[in-house]
C-alpha cells in the first residue's frame, strides 16, 4: 500500500543521494559555524586589548589610546561579541541539522538569525573599517589629525581584529547560502 | 499487485483531491510571498536610490572664507561618504535588474530557481548596503559629536545642512538594509518544499 502510494505520486526514487548531500551540506555548515566563532571572538579581542601609552606627557594632552575611546571601536568589540555568542547557541542547532538533514522549520529560523547576525557584524565591521582609515590617512578638509603616526601599535592591532571580523562576516554569507540550498533541496 | 492495485486506485481517489487542495493552497501561500517580496523589492530601491541621491548631491559652501581655510563641504572631501554612494548605487541598480526575476518567482512559484538565485544575491546585497551605512554612521557620528581624545571637531557645528543631508541618507541606507533581510527570510521560507 506504502510502496504503491509513492510510486503514484513518483517520490521517493532518489530521497537517499538528496539526504546524503544534506548531510555533508550540515556538516560543513557545521565547520563553517566553528571558523565564523573563532573568527569574531579573535576581533573582539584583539580590538579590547589594545591599550597604548605614548613614554612622554605634557600637561593638556592625553597620550594614550584605548578601544573605548572610540565609541565605534566600542560597538566593534560588543557587535562582535554578541555575534559570536550567537554562534556558539547555534552550534546545537547545527549539530541537529547533521542528525536530521531533513528539518525544515529549524533551519528558516536559522537563516533569520544568520542574516539578522551579518547585518550587524557587516555594520559594525564596517563603522571600524571607516574609523581605522580615517585614523591611517585623516583629513584635511575636516581637520583630523592622523592619530597613526603616533600610536603605531594601537593601529596596527585595531587593523588586524578588522581581519577577522570581516572572515565571520564572509562565513556567515556562506552559511546562509548553504541553509537555502539544504531548504530547497528535498 | 491485482490485489493492490483497486486498493491503491481506490486511495489515489481519495488522496489525489487532497494533494489537489494542499498544493493549491501552498501555490497561494507562495505567490503571496511571491507578490509581497517584488512590492518590497521596488520600495528598497527606492531607499537605495534616495540614499544614495542624498548622499551624492550634500554640498555646503559656508558664506564665509578665510585666506587659509575653505568651507566648503561635500560628500567627496570624506572617503568615506564616497563609498556609501557608490555602495548604495550598487544596491539600487541590482534591485532594479533582480525585478525580472522576482516577476519570475510570482508566475511560476514553485520553481525554486530563481528564489536561490534571488536569497544569494540579496544577502551580499544586505552585507553592502549595510557596511556603507555602518561606514557612513560612523563618520556622520563622529562629525555630530567630535572626538575629545584624538582632538577631532565636530564639523556638523558649522555645517549644518551638509550633516543633515548625510544623517537622512544614512537612515535611508538602514531601511534598505531592514527591507533587503526580510527579502532574505522571505525567500529562505518560501524555498521550503513539502
Amino acid at each position: 500500500m506504502m510502496k504503491a502510494g509513492e510510486l503514484e505520486i513518483g517520490e521517493a526514487k532518489s530521497s537517499t543521494p538528496i539526504s546524503g548531500v544534506n548531510r555533508g551540506i550540515s556538516i560543513l555548515d557545521f565547520i563553517l559555524r566553528i571558523l565564523a566563532f573563532v573568527g569574531t571572538l579573535a576581533s573582539a579581542i584583539a580590538m579590547g586589548t589594545t591599550n597604548e601609552t605614548l613614554p612622554f606627557f605634557t600637561q593638556f594632552t592625553r597620550f594614550r589610546a584605548e578601544y573605548d575611546d572610540l565609541p565605534t571601536f566600542t560597538f566593534f568589540v560588543v557587535a562582535n561579541a554578541g555575534v559570536s555568542a550567537y554562534l556558539v547557541l547555534s552550534l546545537p542547532l547545527s549539530i541537529f541539522h547533521i542528525v536530521r538533514s531533513s528539518a525544515q522549520k529549524s533551519r528558516n529560523i536559522l537563516i533569520f538569525f544568520d542574516t539578522a547576525m551579518l547585518a550587524l557584524l557587516t555594520a559594525g565591521a564596517s563603522a571600524a573599517a571607516a574609523i581605522v582609515y580615517l585614523a591611517h590617512k585623516g583629513n584635511t578638509k575636516a581637520n583630523w589629525f592622523a592619530i597613526c603616526q603616533q600610536f603605531n601599535s594601537f593601529c596596527e592591532r585595531t587593523s588586524g581584529s578588522l581581519i577577522g571580523s570581516f572572515v565571520g562576516a564572509f562565513a556567515l554569507i556562506l552559511l546562509i547560502f548553504l541553509s537555502a540550498v539544504a531548504l530547497s533541496r528535498r | 499487485m491485482a490485489i493492490d492495485v483497486p486498493e491503491s486506485s481506490a486511495g489515489a481517489k481519495g488522496k489525489a483531491p487532497l494533494i489537489a487542495t494542499t498544493a493549491a493552497a501552498l501555490g497561494g501561500y507562495k505567490k503571496g510571498i511571491a507578490i509581497m517580496d517584488f512590492i518590497l523589492r521596488i520600495c528598497a530601491m527606492i531607499s537605495a536610490l534616495a540614499a544614495s541621491a542624498a548622499m551624492g548631491t550634500s554640498e555646503e559652501t559656508l558664506p564665509f572664507f578665510t585666506q587659509f581655510f575653505q568651507f566648503q563641504a561635500s560628500y567627496d572631501d570624506l572617503p568615506t561618504f564616497s563609498f556609501f554612494v557608490i555602495a548604495m548605487a550598487l544596491v539600487a541598480s541590482y534591485l532594479v535588474l533582480s525585478l525580472p526575476f522576482s516577476i519570475v518567482s510570482i508566475i511560476r512559484p514553485h520553481v525554486a530557481g530563481p528564489r536561490l538565485l534571488l536569497l544569494i544575491l540579496d544577502t551580499i546585497a544586505l552585507s553592502l548596503a549595510t557596511a556603507g551605512g555602518g561606514a557612513a554612521t560612523a563618520i556622520v557620528y563622529l562629525a555630530h559629536n567630535g572626538n575629545a581624545n584624538t582632538n577631532w571637531l565636530a564639523i556638523c557645528q558649522q555645517f549644518g545642512d551638509f550633516c543633515q543631508k548625510a544623517s537622512g541618507a544614512v537612515v535611508a541606507s538602514f531601511i534598505t538594509a531592514v527591507i533587503l533581510l526580510f527579502l532574505v527570510v522571505m525567500s529562505g521560507f518560501a524555498l521550503r518544499r513539502q
